[in-house]
């Protein structure tokens, strides 16, 4: 399965930062760590990661500096302090206005701050794991098939896919095909261009006409899902 | 002799019998036990009858009343109130336990048995019941049914006194004052030296001046007018030396009227905590089914959030009461308690609680909170947040059931996030189970339509779902991680058991549907072979 490949500056290499790198790594991407410590980049060294920065993160001219020589794509703040975080979009924001800032934080008050501060996607750590737990007590199937589609068993993909123009499934109504039967792989929803750029849930009953440039999330079985992506890009 | 071996023969019956001690423990719950369910309804029933018995005896003051009601006073309501009394003092200790006691003793240190000590012991211990407050009131609340002797019926106010029994508030009331004993003493004898002090000299001063003090009553009675700013001006002085011992204990009386109020509104801010955090420990006692959270935070906020959603009871334990005071006005039950302590949990009946969630922002006090769950409870689940990779294992060792880190969550959401926005946030919309989307558990009951049916001949098109997967449960398994085998998009031939879990996607309603539609074909079926 191609796919692009970004350059990705992660600030913070704590709890939070260890995850993501790693996470980002098994996509391929290309990474590079910056931390105010050297303790934390030693932990990255021994993880097997490269490309490590310590920085001053009130230093403008350093953060210049470091962006423009790797010509990063994306910057990920994941430092554990939530302050920081607000500080680094604040900072990068008024340096850089085009490259997007993806930040994580712990609590609504942080988010609305980081949003204000310019972030161009904003994580809530806690949203997932809180909700999580409420199936793992009152619904623990439902907890066990989130988990295994999402984190355990990684053979299943949760993807979005744009569909190209002129494909197979351009002009076609997503009623007349049976997903699960013909491509094994299962959609959830889709943003159809034509009622705006709302993502909306196929069980919601409406039969959409897909047209090129819609994008449908599906899961499936990794080579499914790749062999589904194959037959888009075909006819394209 | 033969009448103390007859009480030890009949004490032994007693202590053997079961019936006996079930009968007792029943009115014991009815009459003391506050959490005892049916206690409300008695309680309810008293209080009718003591309203009712008051407005008959109160209207019968000035007209005569019809005889069913004189009848139902004096019989009914007068017989309730005399078998409740008796049932108290009945209740109130174990007679057959002082016999044995002794009897036991007189074996041990072979004397002979003691009849009258016993009877003095079981004459004190009954006489101690009959002297207490509350059972004097109940006593008193007996007479007015005595037509003939008028004077009895101002024991009607001893009916009215007895709503105290009855109600929480009023006995709370009393208890906070209970707490001010000394400092209420203290203004009361201040009162007291004040009446007396300004009593005597306004009698000394003006017994033969003015016409209204005749008596060290009267002056008694205006000195308490005076200071306590009442001053109904029936007496007032008339000499000039009056005048000025007026002056004086106007000044005092102010003074001690603030001083009064100062001492009752302290009890009441020093005791209000204690009796909201009581208020509250009474409603949990009532649930079953709850899950206890330890600690206020950010991840727990979101999961009361979910539960409140949901309709699911939960209790907020957190020692922090700033946060404890946001988590209550959110809402929320929630008591300031340190859940590392023992305290914490010996009024939370755990055994009943679904879960207890340790989420506080430190390891450390997740894993003695475990500790200390475990020690009330080995049966309840115990999730737990981890920070640390590395206190998993420990975690595990303080007794918790299921390890939960946001960290691990976060990581994927971030990683995932740049590429795949609109997957992510179908992702959270589910989780969170926002925009109607819903993911179900669907359980397939026996005899239903789904039982013994494939995958394909469902049609779930039609049910507006979408079939995510199916969950085979397995009792057996050694733990919880392993009791749940998930399958995805299971094949058209797959073959569906009762028992089996269907993992859906979909809208509230088609799930409800859905759901409706099983439980109807199970009962129907069920019906057809039976």
């Amino acid at each position: 399965m191609v796919r692009k490949k970004h350059r990705i500056l992660l600030f913070g290499f704590g709890r939070y930062g260890e995850q993501i790198a790693k996470n980002l790594a098994l996509d391929g991407h290309e990474i590079a760590i910056a931390a105010t410590t050297k303790e934390e980049l030693k932990v990255a060294a021994n993880d097997g990661f490269e490309n490590l920065y310590v920085v001053d993160i009130e230093d403008d001219a350093q953060l210049t500096d470091l962006v423009l020589d790797h010509s990063f794509t994306h910057i990920f703040c994941a430092f554990d302090d939530e302050e920081k975080n607000i500080y680094l979009t604040i900072t990068f924001k008024a340096l850089f206005r085009t490259i997007p800032v993806i930040a994580i934080c712990e609590s609504k008050e942080t988010e609305r701050k980081l949003r204000l501060a310019g972030a161009d996607r904003v994580i809530d750590t806690m949203v997932a794991a809180a909700n999580r737990l409420y199936y793992i007590v009152e619904k623990p199937a439902v907890a066990e098939a989130i988990d295994e589609i999402l984190f355990k068993d990684k053979s299943i993909l949760f993807e979005e896919i744009e569909v190209p123009k002129g494909s197979i499934l351009d002009g076609v109504n997503i009623k007349d095909i049976a997903f699960s039967k013909k491509y094994k792989v299962i959609l959830i929803g889709l943003v159809d261009r034509e009622l705006g750029n709302k993502f909306v849930f196929v069980t919601r009953g409406i039969n959409h006409k897909i047209d090129g440039g819609d994008v449908l999330v599906v899961v499936g079985k990794k080579h499914d899902i790749a062999e589904f992506k194959k037959l888009l890009g075909e006819e394209s | 002799m033969n009448a103390a071996q007859l009480l030890i023969k009949l004490a032994f019956l007693v202590d053997n019998s079961l019936r006996y001690q079930r009968i007792k423990r029943f009115f014991r719950n009815l009459l003391e036990n506050d959490d005892y369910p049916y206690k409300k309804y008695f309680d309810y029933f008293m209080i009718f009858l003591i309203l009712t018995s008051v407005v008959i005896i109160i209207e019968e003051v000035k007209t005569s009343i019809a005889k069913w009601l004189y009848y139902y006073d004096v019989y009914f309501v007068t017989g309730v109130f005399i078998i409740e009394y008796l049932l108290r003092l009945w209740v109130y200790n174990d007679v057959h336990k002082i016999i044995i006691a002794e009897y036991e003793e007189s074996l041990f240190l072979e004397r002979p048995f003691d009849l009258r000590r016993v009877l003095k012991d079981i004459a004190k211990k009954k006489l101690e019941y009959i002297l207490s407050p509350l059972a004097i009131i109940d006593l008193l609340a007996i007479l007015p049914s005595y037509r003939e002797l008028r004077i009895l019926r101002i024991f009607v106010l001893f009916r009215v006194f007895k709503l105290l029994r009855y109600s929480q508030n009023i006995t709370h009331f009393f208890q906070v004052l209970a707490s001010k004993k000394i400092e209420l003493f203290t203004l009361l004898m201040l009162v007291a030296f004040t009446i007396l002090v300004a009593g005597i000299s306004i009698y000394v001063f003006e017994e033969h001046a003015n016409p209204h003090i005749n008596t060290l009553y009267d002056a008694f009675y205006w000195a308490l007018v005076t200071i306590s700013t009442v001053g109904y001006g029936d007496i007032s002085p008339v000499t000039h030396e009056g005048r000025t011992i007026t002056m004086i204990i106007i000044l005092v009386g102010v003074g001690l009227i603030s001083f009064a109020t100062s001492i009752i509104v302290s009890a009441f801010s020093e005791k209000l905590n204690e009796i909201r955090e009581n208020r509250i420990l009474h409603t949990v006692k009532k649930l079953d089914d709850f899950y206890v959270i330890c600690g206020f935070t950010n991840m727990a906020k979101l999961v009361a959030k979910r539960f409140k959603r949901e309709g699911v009871d939960f209790l907020i334990i957190d020692s922090d009461p700033t946060v404890v005071q946001e988590a209550l006005n959110m809402g929320y039950l929630a008591i300031c308690e340190d859940a590392t302590q023992k305290e914490a949990f010996r009024h939370i009946n755990l055994d009943n609680t679904k879960a207890v969630m340790t989420l506080t922002n430190s390891d450390m006090h997740n894993i003695y909170i475990c500790l200390n769950v475990r020690s009330f409870s080995k049966e309840c689940f115990i999730i737990s947040r981890a920070v640390d990779y590395t206190s998993h294992k420990k975690l595990k060792l303080a007794g918790a059931n299921y390890i939960i880190s946001p960290y691990t969550t976060a990581g994927f959401f971030a990683a995932k996030i740049i590429d795949e926005p609109i997957a992510i946030e179908a992702v959270n919309d589910i989780l969170i189970a926002r925009k109607n989307a819903l993911c179900e558990q669907v359980e397939i009951l026996k005899d239903s339509f789904l039982d013994g049916a494939q995958v394909g001949d469902i049609d779930f098109d039609r049910y507006k779902l979408i079939l995510l997967g199916i969950v085979y449960k397995d009792e057996l398994a050694p733990s919880e991680e392993f009791r749940y085998k998930f399958t995805f998009n299971p094949d058209e031939e797959t073959p569906l058991k009762a028992g089996n879990i269907l993992v859906v996607m979909g809208y509230t309603v088609s799930i409800a549907h859905f759901k409706s539609r099983v439980i109807e074909s199970s009962l129907k079926h069920g019906k057809k072979k039976a």
